[in-house]
């Protein structure tokens, strides 16, 4: 009896103890909402370590997928909002509502730091009879058949399509791989006549001159793929209320998880962010770096959302209006 | 050329590397050979682990626990009829029958003998046909990928035993199991019932686990009254006429191997299934039949999956393209480490191609040297009373499954799928199928699917197509022959029976 006493008591003091012990005092689940080796992976992965230096305890990473990242996410949703769950997620969450996955998305989470934005290029074989953008273009409006890759709606191949076949009055053949790699993968062995993917599965392939990148979704040109032209400079305006648009990574804690653990985490993100290696890390991807934390984040987070949700109903891939959700049309 | 030659003597020459080849290689035997442990789980712990080493260093480490892993999946299949990884399914069949005549000594020998050899194949194969190799992989196209699991189907055959309506039925559930989830294509949810961790879908790894590994335990459990038999140890590796006997199957096995490791999205679970099939078809008379302890049902399926090592090194390097699950973690890893995995790797980074090959090469090496030196204590393992043994084979498939993504849902799976497969044995329902049905079911409906929007859902079109393309030619005809040679006509053209 007496040691049962006795270890309760401890229990309490130290309960105790953590209650008022400076954040971080054990080490942190990390849950990454894609699966080892993809992009989202290997940014968190390349980002926790230098955060967990600064933060003096480890983060232990752990890949939670299905269900295109709810899993993870309803994870940490679940857990206590006490910072020592983390969620590294990218934007599919923003269309968990409309598309039926899950009522939860980036509503219940405060975003630590948006790492890493990943925007579109439009790419097609080297042998392909498509020389610029707007030949692409042309051909889909002269009524050819355009086999395209997709990843399935809601992937950024996806609404990307859509914002093309949409601004543009065309339709394409959409053909659903199972991820980018696999769609360039098909798209090197003229499977498909041409594919709109992220930069950071597609940069390796245009810097290495193995697939030819028409243009990038984006205002400007990319530092790591300089010499592709971006869609504005083939049809200048026409782009404008969808822009800037992207896939992102980055870190998120549940709402209500205590704004010291908030800025902590920020601030160990941050370190991490600024370090050389991981500027390098980015261009060597492809990747455009973000660094948005607080409200600018949460601005990017919902203009991402806008787009594709809306891009995503109009195309029927939806299963609820986003205004049922009040998501403003871009 | 010169150049080259040193690369490839850097990790000889540093004991570090060699040191970490060799415990990687020792640390995978054993996390392959723990069902539900798997190197694709290892290596990807890996990539956290090594963040901040030298990048040679960090690659040696994933080079041997791949190598060590693939290998290690045969001992407990071969010892316990429960494999330790999904490449190593088809081993079990003849290996545990192996083992219940006393002989694994001399099956794990074997193993390890061909084992070495198709590593070696694999790795010769990678230095010097890996771009015609990788281009010709890329010419595969969806048509292509759903002919191959329409032939892998075609397995339920070889590896049901007895009763073929009992194969098919379990074959076609597995198929069933394996659409739960989201689908591929639309997004549509199939067979969830509105709940989220059925969205997740059925990982094959843990009906694996359940099937094989939990269901075999109750099983024995039944029968535990069995003595276990007496294992001759006195001759272990197999002498040269042993070896040549069965070089001509190793050799077409690790073709096998090496192609279908190079074709990205199969790996060696796939490559091994295949080789057994092939073996199963081309060998009309082994020693002892096939499912019944026939050796080349060990030689096959693991010279396959070795092979397929080097296979899926392939398009990783010459196109950044992963090979197999492993691969793509690789690539992961160099992305971390600041490299440019992809087309420019060879010419940007030459040297990185030549220390892989030299690092597979070592692990080869340590993988038939460590192997053997294992046989006898691994060995002892089919002695343990079946009171001991079975009870730990549940709990490390419970922290095995938990551990593919730390997810209490798998593990209650995991123990369904046991149950099933228990009740399934009782009552003469191979559970092999069922695997089969849930390892090729994505294959073969993601596949249709896509060769089906290539070809404008015009049914028309979609055949035509069978016929136009010189692989889809060859694989149609491989598919015909398969089925034709199981006719009563074919064998009496042949003069068989």
């Amino acid at each position: 009896m007496k040691r049962v006493v006795g270890s309760a008591l401890l229990f309490v003091l130290l309960a105790a103890g953590a209650a008022f012990a400076e954040y971080p005092e054990k080490p942190i689940q990390g849950y990454v909402m894609w699966g080892a080796g993809g992009a989202l992976d290997n940014v968190s992965r390349a980002a926790a370590p230098n955060a967990a230096d600064a933060l003096g305890k480890s983060i232990i990473m752990q890949n939670k997928t299905g269900a295109t990242g709810a899993i993870a996410l309803t994870t940490v949703a679940n857990a206590a909002a006490d910072g020592y769950s983390i969620l590294f997620g990218a934007e599919n969450p923003n269309l968990y509502k409309v598309t039926g996955i899950s009522e939860f998305d980036y509503d219940q989470f405060d975003p630590i730091i948006l790492l890493m934005a990943n925007v579109g290029v439009v790419v097609v074989p080297k042998d392909s009879p498509y020389k610029t953008y707007a030949d692409l273009i042309a051909a889909a409006k002269s009524g050819k058949t355009i086999n395209m890759g997709s990843t399935g709606p809601g992937g950024l191949p996806y609404v990307a399509t859509n914002m093309i076949q949409k601004i543009h009055g065309v339709k394409f053949n959409l053909v659903a791989f199972d991820g980018e790699g696999p769609a360039i993968t098909a798209l090197m062995g003229g499977h498909i006549d041409a594919v709109a993917v992220g930069l950071l599965a597609a940069s390796t392939y245009i810097v290495g001159d193995t697939i030819s990148g028409l243009a990038v979704i984006s205002p400007e040109r990319i530092e790591s793929v300089k010499n592709v032209p971006t869609v504005l400079e083939a049809f200048p305006g026409e782009y404008d209320s969808y822009l800037p648009w992207g896939a992102f990574f980055g870190v998120f804690v549940k709402k209500g998880t205590p704004s010291e653990a908030q800025n902590k985490l920020k601030e160990a993100f941050l370190k991490s962010y600024n370090d050389p290696r991981f500027a390098e890390f980015a261009d060597k991807m492809g990747g455009v770096k973000l660094g948005l934390t607080g409200d600018d984040a949460r601005k990017y987070i919902e203009q991402n959302k806008s787009v594709s949700a809306w891009l995503l109903y109009d195309a029927g891939g939806a299963k609820v209006s986003p205004e049922e959700f009040k998501i403003p049309r871009p | 050329m010169m150049n080259n030659l040193q690369y490839f003597l850097i990790p000889f020459l540093d004991w570090h590397i060699m040191g970490l080849l060799w415990g990687g290689v020792l640390a995978g035997i054993w996390v392959g050979a723990i069902p539900g442990l798997s190197g694709t789980m290892a290596v990807s712990l890996l990539i956290s682990f090594t963040f901040s080493w030298e990048l040679n260093n960090a690659l040696a480490v994933m080079c041997g626990v791949f190598v060590g892993a693939v290998y290690g999946g045969a001992i407990t299949a071969i010892l316990l009829n429960i494999p330790g990884a999904p490449a190593a399914i088809a081993t079990g069949m003849d290996g545990y029958p192996l083992a219940k005549k006393g002989l694994a000594g001399k099956a794990i020998g074997l193993c390890t003998t061909v084992s070495f050899f198709a590593s070696m194949v694999g790795v010769v194969t990678l230095a010097v046909a890996a771009p015609i190799i990788a281009n010709f992989a890329l010419k595969f196209s969806p048509r292509d990928f759903f002919l191959l699991a329409a032939m892998g189907i075609l397995l339920i055959g070889s590896i049901g035993g007895g009763d073929p309506v009992k194969g098919i039925m379990a074959g076609v559930v597995g198929i069933l199991i394996s659409m739960v989830g989201m689908d591929p294509s639309t997004g549509e949810l199939r067979y969830t019932f509105g709940n989220l961790n059925l969205m997740a879908g059925i990982s094959f790894v843990t009906a694996m686990i359940g099937l094989f590994g939990v269901s075999e335990a109750l099983t024995q459990f039944r029968d535990s009254r069995a003595k276990s038999p007496k294992q001759d140890l006195t001759k272990i590796m197999p002498d040269w006429t042993t070896f040549k006997k069965y070089l001509p199957l190793a050799l077409r096995s690790s073709a096998i191997g090496v192609f279908i490791g190079a074709l990205p999205g199969t790996g060696g679970d796939v490559a091994a299934l295949l080789a057994y099939d092939q073996a199963k078809r081309t060998i009309r008379h082994p020693e002892t039949p096939f499912g019944q302890g026939a050796l080349e049902g060990i030689v096959a399926p693991e010279t396959a999956n070795k092979g397929a090592i080097g296979g899926a090194f392939i398009p990783m390097l010459t196109l950044g393209i992963p090979g197999d699950a492993i691969t793509a973690i690789m690539i992961g890893a160099l992305f971390i480490h600041g490299l440019r995995p992809g087309p420019m790797l060879m010419i940007e980074t030459p040297h990185l191609f030549w220390m892989i090959v030299s690092m597979l090469t070592i692990s080869s090496v340590a993988l038939f040297v460590l192997g053997l030196l294992s046989v006898r204590p691994f060995s002892k393992i089919i002695e343990i009373p079946k009171s001991i043994i079975m009870p730990v084979v549940i709990i490390l498939s419970v922290i095995g499954t938990y551990a593919i993504q730390n997810s209490v849902t798998d593990v209650f799976y995991m123990i369904g799928f046991g149950a099933l497969g228990y009740f399934m044995r009782l009552y003469g329902y191979p559970t092999g199928p069922m695997v089969l049905g849930i390892i090729l079911g994505p294959l073969l409906d993601s596949n249709y699917r896509r060769a089906m929007q290539g070809a404008e859902n015009e049914i028309a079109q979609f055949i035509a197509g069978f016929f136009t393309s010189p692989i889809s030619l060859f694989l149609t005809l491989a598919i015909a022959f398969m089925l034709f040679s199981q006719t009563k006509t074919y064998r009496k053209l042949r003069g068989i029976d």
